[in-house]
């Protein structure tokens, strides 16, 4: 390769970007300057810029009141459905809404259950911790002293009795 | 895309095109025909010398209205508001050359032919080619002969070109609708115009027709 030869994309860069307008006030008086001396690269860039006012020869299109009334109506349509989506959509929004409003419902429910259960204690449940006494309450008036009855606890003698309360 | 408020302010006192746009924005129907008739045509123009032929462009310049329209909600004043729109036709473009490709290809030449087109003319080129450098080229050959050249480039150097060429479009708006840089577009545009000067060099020279 030669030296012109792998020098010559920078040249038809810079051909280009002048022709395009797109070259700095300083590059602009470098490609002038160049050019007023040099016919080959003159040449080259009135070849590119030949070419490129070939490009005027293409047809520019008219595409006529069809197109726009088909396009138009192209739109109408989409904007149609964009509106039923819309309102398809309003239910949706409130079935959520609704939904959020009974979880926060549940939620609410949920802590006033348990603060209430703590602030105001089930009595039955202390009826049922005392279930064991109340079952076992004519034996154990029959027996005066606390201290007697813990010793046939620790015997485990009030089981028999459970046991045979349950059969 | 982030904006800011100052280059939208910019863009919004510069570019009609966008103050339109931010009326249809807020559901100005008379502000989207508007646009739709100041750009129908460029676009079909641009579309058309994109993919080669002027149905398809003619159904992918709707598909660009129909996403202008669907993505009023979401505009911002980022840009000139003919980047933005070939931006999006680049997108749609781009999609279709993608999906053709994917498809048989039909031989436009044997079709043209038998039709009576493109052979016909690369007849009248060859028979005439000792004449070639005098004679008074007919208009419809020369810009048969310039469409092929067209259809020479590669699908991204065509879109420099064309958005170069008819919108005239500076290398950093070229830059921005292609989503390149501007150096990337540099260098896009210069190979673009050597093989236009060597697809078109040879029909000077002898009528010898872009390949």
């Amino acid at each position: 390769m030669t030296k012109h030869e792998s020098a010559q994309p920078e040249i038809d860069d810079e051909l280009t970007a002048y022709l395009d307008g797109e070259l700095d006030a300083a590059s602009v008086r470098r490609v002038e300057d160049r050019l007023a001396r040099d016919p080959t690269y003159r040449g080259q860039l009135q070849k590119l810029e030949r070419t490129w006012d070939l490009l005027d020869r293409l047809p520019r299109a008219d595409v006529g009141e069809k197109f726009t009334k088909t396009t138009l109506e192209m739109v109408a349509v989409a904007a149609a459905k964009e509106a039923e989506e819309v309102n398809l959509a309003l239910p949706k929004l409130k079935q959520r809404q609704r939904l959020a409003g009974v979880i926060a419902m549940v939620a609410a429910l949920a802590v006033g259950y348990v603060i209430g259960r703590q602030a105001w204690p089930d009595p039955n449940e202390v009826l049922l911790r005392d279930l064991p006494v109340i079952e076992n309450i004519d034996l154990f008036y029959q027996v005066e002293d606390v201290d007697f009855l813990r010793a046939l606890d620790r015997e485990h003698l009030f089981e028999d009795a459970e046991g045979d309360n349950a059969s | 895309m982030a904006v800011s408020e100052s280059s939208a302010q910019r863009y919004q006192l510069q570019d009609p095109d966008v103050r339109l746009m931010l009326k249809v924005r807020d559901d100005d129907a008379a502000a989207f025909d508007e646009l739709m008739l100041r750009y129908q045509n460029r676009l079909v123009t641009v579309l058309e010398h994109l993919v080669g032929r002027r149905d398809q462009a003619e159904d992918l310049a709707q598909e660009v209205f129909l996403r202008v329209y669907r993505a009023r909600k979401r505009y911002v004043a980022g840009a000139k508001f003919s980047t933005w729109l070939y931006t999006i036709a680049n997108h749609v473009a781009a999609n279709a050359l993608r999906s053709r490709s994917r498809r048989p290809e039909v031989n436009i030449s044997a079709r043209a032919t038998e039709s009576g087109g493109f052979g016909t003319l690369d007849k009248i080129a060859v028979a005439a080619s000792g004449a070639m450098p005098t004679r008074q080229m007919d208009k419809a050959e020369l810009r048969d002969v310039v469409r092929e050249a067209m259809q020479g480039l590669s699908e991204r150097q065509r879109m420099a070109v064309l958005l170069n060429k008819f919108e005239d479009m500076s290398y950093a708006d070229i830059a921005s609708a292609m989503e390149l840089t501007p150096q990337a577009v540099k260098s896009l545009l210069s190979r673009a115009r050597v093989n236009l000067k060597e697809l078109l060099e040879p029909y000077f020279d002898d009528g010898t027709r872009p390949q």
